[in-house]
């Protein structure tokens, strides 16, 4: 049956239409969304002709007025000799002249024309004609541009990724204007057959880096992608790290500002999250608002970030480190007051640690996945019972709930969801190796952490530049977010140094004399 | 399977150690103080005072709390110092630690007769103890001292450890730490000294039953039965002179501050004097900066030292008629407190040159920076050559400001 279909797929279409419509629906069977319309062209001999779409996914005002147009001006346009149709040229005169939809085209391939039907065209197919006429018609319901909820900035533009490829493309567009800037398309997923947009500057973007993106997404074979996480792990560097190589954003601005940088950006068809390449980890540092605010806001918070970082990493393990094996190292008044918490404490530090990491990651889980309305409640019995109840009822020691609740607060400060969540993750190695091997544990985990880190590549790239490879150059925006007139060029990890500000961007006030010239 | 081997490699490394080294911090007797005085029957005494953190910290939501007292203490005796503290551990039901000590009390007979070599070297040779550790002698037992509660502090250790932290205000002992003793010790000029501090019963005048700061009796505040509360108190009173690693004498008050400037930065010191041309009254002034020279010369083969002290002063209490524009009464006070320092650097040197012959000044050290070539012919007898030197000692004193006020403190002194 499968090798029927395909076989019949391979097909061109026929002169005859009865033939057609029977090949067609011997591949659409009897879908109950798609619609055929016979019509007989007027002012003609019964010419016959049937227009299929899928309902739903087409503008229905635009078909109709195609319909119309159709059945009683086709007639005036048929091109004729010696009084008989000249089925070979009337395609033509057809998209020439009468249909005032905007993009037409023709084919022969009865593939071709069943993926257009599938996709929301509209598909002609006139008795005597060899091609099939594709109308675009495309017009299904979608979500409206909203605020992308998981990015959220104070300042800075308020839309975001839809779920609508075409939208996305507008977005990105209306940002940047250059004659340069490219969306490719590519179609990835055997059953899906989802669009695939390769957003990127020519020229800005080396063609190395374009040409690799474009042979890795050839390459992939996939009955479908439903989301762009698929295609992440699918193309990315490192295909065991838990840190993403890849980054994936649904904010516009963010995804434009990668392309301005060299990047390529890959927009995918029925997902608002975008993939950007090549990414560097000290980007998942980075929001957008850093780049909107004054320089000193922006660096500040910054920083706050990389303390965030290094806390959620390696707060807790440092905690049952020190507690179960390095009292020396914490200053005697404080470690009386752990002492005194821990008195009437029956677990090791080690387990309560597990116990609290667990159960927190167990209430985010919980509040995420509960409807709405639940959600709270479920804060409410986490915050109170863990809170308050174990600490009363001495089972947790007060010292490891701040640690527990900082932990998990510096960890919501990562402004990326997946590289917050690889640091989620990879707190419980060090946890344990702290809480078994002491300061040898925690040194020996972070020490391969960083050699994990910096073996990474993204599309090539060193993971951890500027860091490693030392790129002293790059680090006026890492850590800080330097003046917009002071950095000078792109930064040089994805692309070749070229000037970004122009020279002498400082303002300053006019300096007397000249201020009369204007 | 590279990875998998791997993953089970490091599981396997983490689990197998069955966590070993591992105390966790509730199973810790953390030491603040350890006393050390001489035993009845065998060498060493030793007393460590054990912080039970849940009765010093009030933990909230921790039953244990409530029990009393904030501190335990334990005291053993053995044949080493050691072997006193493994001797503590047999009835200690908690790891004794003593990485958080914060102070060493040294028992003055015990520093006569026996010596501290022991003791420096059992506390630079642990690990676990630390190098910048208090270390105090005392007339008084050591163990007596380190299970005192002042009522200020609620752990003996900690007011212990406070009181030279701040200790640069009050200026009557040195801030000695066992580093201190170990490097004066290990020198072949230098001779160790330790801040001495005495038990001393305070009157407690508003309270009847001789209670500290606290609701409850501090086992130190006991009623002498003779009306008068009292509590006694750890408070600091000069210096204690080691020669060599045995106690010589001590030092008092006065001439501890005579000494202070030779080995560390003096703070401030309140210094009383009286007021020009009215002997009755008082002028109070506050050493604010002080800074000294010692500058060794050669002279007939001995050495010979030049000791200058420049102090800049505030006057901060004046009973008579003081006016900052003065410059005589100015002079005259500037004369008395440089004749007064000099009085104290004088009975300082009395002593520790003539009557001790330890060089607590670290005056060979000196003369060694300035003299090393000559220092080789002196270091065999530097005994000798030290109990020969001769001292010229110069005081500049300068009265720098009366703090806020200018004119002096006296019915209708304003509107002049």
């Amino acid at each position: 049956m499968d090798k029927e279909i395909k076989d019949l797929l391979k097909q061109q279409f026929n002169q005859n239409l009865t033939t057609n419509i029977e090949t067609i629906e011997k591949v659409l069977d009897k879908s109950s969304d798609l619609v055929k319309r016979d019509f007989v062209i007027h002012g003609t001999s019964n010419l016959r002709a049937v227009c299929y779409f899928t309902d739903g996914l087409v503008d229905k005002l635009q078909v109709e007025h195609v319909l119309e147009s159709l059945q009683y001006e086709f007639h005036k346009y048929l091109a004729t000799s010696d009084g008989y149709v000249d089925f070979e040229n009337s395609a033509d005169s057809l998209n020439e002249n009468l249909l005032y939809n905007s993009s037409v085209s023709t084919t022969k391939d009865l593939q071709k024309g069943i993926d257009a039907v599938l996709i929301g065209d509209a598909l002609v197919i006139v008795d005597g004609l060899s091609e099939a006429i594709i109308i675009a018609a495309r017009g299904y319901a979608m979500r409206s541009i909203a605020e992308p909820t998981n990015e959220q900035v104070v300042r800075g533009p308020r839309d975001g990724f839809v779920e609508n490829l075409r939208t996305n493309t507008a977005t990105l567009r209306r940002r940047i204007r250059d004659p340069l800037f490219r969306i490719d398309s590519v179609q990835i997923g055997k059953k899906t057959k989802t669009d695939v947009g390769i957003a990127y500057i020519k020229g800005l973007a080396s063609d190395d880096l374009v040409e690799e993106v474009k042979a890795r997404l050839s390459n992939i074979e996939i009955d479908g992608i439903l989301e762009s996480g698929y295609i992440e792990e699918l193309i990315s560097d490192g295909p065991w790290t838990p840190f993403p190589t890849i980054q994936s954003t649904e904010r516009p601005d963010k995804a434009a500002s990668s392309i301005l940088e060299g990047r390529v950006v890959l927009l995918i068809d029925n997902t608002p999250f975008t993939l950007l390449m090549p990414v560097s980890f000290w980007q998942f540092l980075q929001a957008s608002d850093d780049y909107y605010y004054n320089f000193y806001i922006g660096s500040f918070f910054r920083l706050i970030r990389y303390i965030a970082f290094v806390v959620s990493l390696t707060f807790p393990s440092i905690f049952v480190m020190l507690a179960s094996f390095h009292q020396e190292m914490i200053p005697t008044p404080l470690a009386l007051t752990i002492a005194s918490g821990r008195e009437v404490n029956p677990f090791p530090v080690l387990l309560e640690a597990l116990l609290m990491e667990i159960s927190f990651e167990l209430m985010r889980e919980a509040g995420l996945r509960m409807p709405k309305p639940i959600g709270s409640a479920v804060s409410i019995v986490g915050s109170l019972i863990i809170g308050q109840a174990a600490v009363q009822a001495g089972l947790i020691s007060p010292f490891m709930v701040i640690v527990v609740a900082l932990t998990g607060i510096a960890s919501f400060a990562i402004p990326n969801y997946s590289s917050s969540f690889a640091i989620r993750l990879m707190r419980f190695p060090i946890l344990i190796a702290s809480g078994t091997l002491g300061l040898l544990g925690f040194t020996f985990t972070i020490g391969l952490l960083l050699i994990h880190l910096i073996s990474l590549r993204s599309f090539g790239k060193p993971y951890f530049e500027p860091f490693a490879p030392y790129e002293p150059n790059e680090f006026k925006d890492m850590f800080i977010r330097s003046p917009w007139w002071s950095m000078k060029k792109q930064p040089s990890h994805v692309t070749q140094n070229t000037n970004r500000v122009g020279s002498n961007q400082m303002p300053s006030p006019p300096k007397k004399g000249e201020e009369d010239e204007s | 399977m590279k990875i998998t081997k791997f993953i089970v490699i490091l599981i396997a490394v983490s689990l197998l150690t069955s966590c070993a080294g591992k105390r966790e911090i509730n199973d810790l007797a953390i030491v603040l103080a350890v006393g050390i005085d001489k035993g009845e029957k065998q060498k060493f005494k030793v007393t460590v005072e054990v912080v039970r953190a849940s009765d010093a910290r009030g933990q909230t939501g921790s039953p244990a709390g409530n029990a009393g007292d904030p501190m335990w203490i334990a005291s053993a005796e053995g044949d080493s110092i050691f072997e006193a503290i493994r001797n503590i551990s047999t009835y200690s039901s908690r790891r004794v630690f003593w990485a958080h000590n914060y102070v060493i009390v040294v028992n003055e007979e015990l520093a006569e007769k026996e010596g501290i070599k022991d003791i420096i070297d059992f506390f630079t040779r642990n690990p676990e103890l630390r190098m910048r550790t208090w270390i105090v002698a005392t007339p008084d037992k050591a163990g007596e001292v380190v299970s005192t509660q002042t009522g200020l502090e609620v752990i003996p250790g900690e007011a212990l450890s406070k009181l030279f932290r701040y200790n640069p205000i009050s200026a009557v002992s040195p801030r000695t730490q066992i580093r201190d003793v170990h490097t004066a010790y290990l020198s072949e000029s230098s001779d160790p000294i330790m801040a001495r501090v005495k038990l001393q019963e305070r009157v407690v005048p508003n309270k009847a039953d001789g209670g500290g700061g606290g609701g409850e009796k501090p086992p130190g505040g006991e009623e002498k039965g003779k009306g008068e509360p009292s509590i006694k108190q750890i408070e600091m009173s000069g210096t204690t002179v080691f020669k060599k690693d045995k106690m010589v004498g001590t030092l008092s008050k006065k001439e501890t501050r005579g000494l202070l400037p030779f080995i560390e930065n003096v703070g401030t010191a309140i210094i009383p004097l009286t007021c020009p041309g009215k002997e009755k009254e008082k002028i109070t002034v506050e050493v604010k900066k002080n800074k000294v020279e010692v500058l060794p010369f050669i002279k007939d083969n001995a050495p010979f030292y030049k000791i200058n002290l420049s102090l800049t002063t505030n006057v901060v209490e004046a009973n008579c008629d003081f006016d900052i524009d003065d410059r005589k009464m100015i002079d005259e006070i500037e004369r008395n407190l440089e004749k007064k320092y000099k009085g104290y650097i004088k009975s300082a040197l009395e002593k520790g040159q003539k009557e001790y012959k330890a060089d607590i000044f670290e005056l060979g050290k000196t003369f060694e920076n300035k003299y090393p070539e000559k220092w080789k012919s002196f270091r065999e007898n530097w005994d000798e050559k030290y109990a020969a030197a001769k001292f010229d000692i110069n005081v500049k004193a300068e009265v720098q400001s009366g703090v806020l006020l200018y004119t002096p403190t006296q019915p209708g002194s304003r509107g002049k």
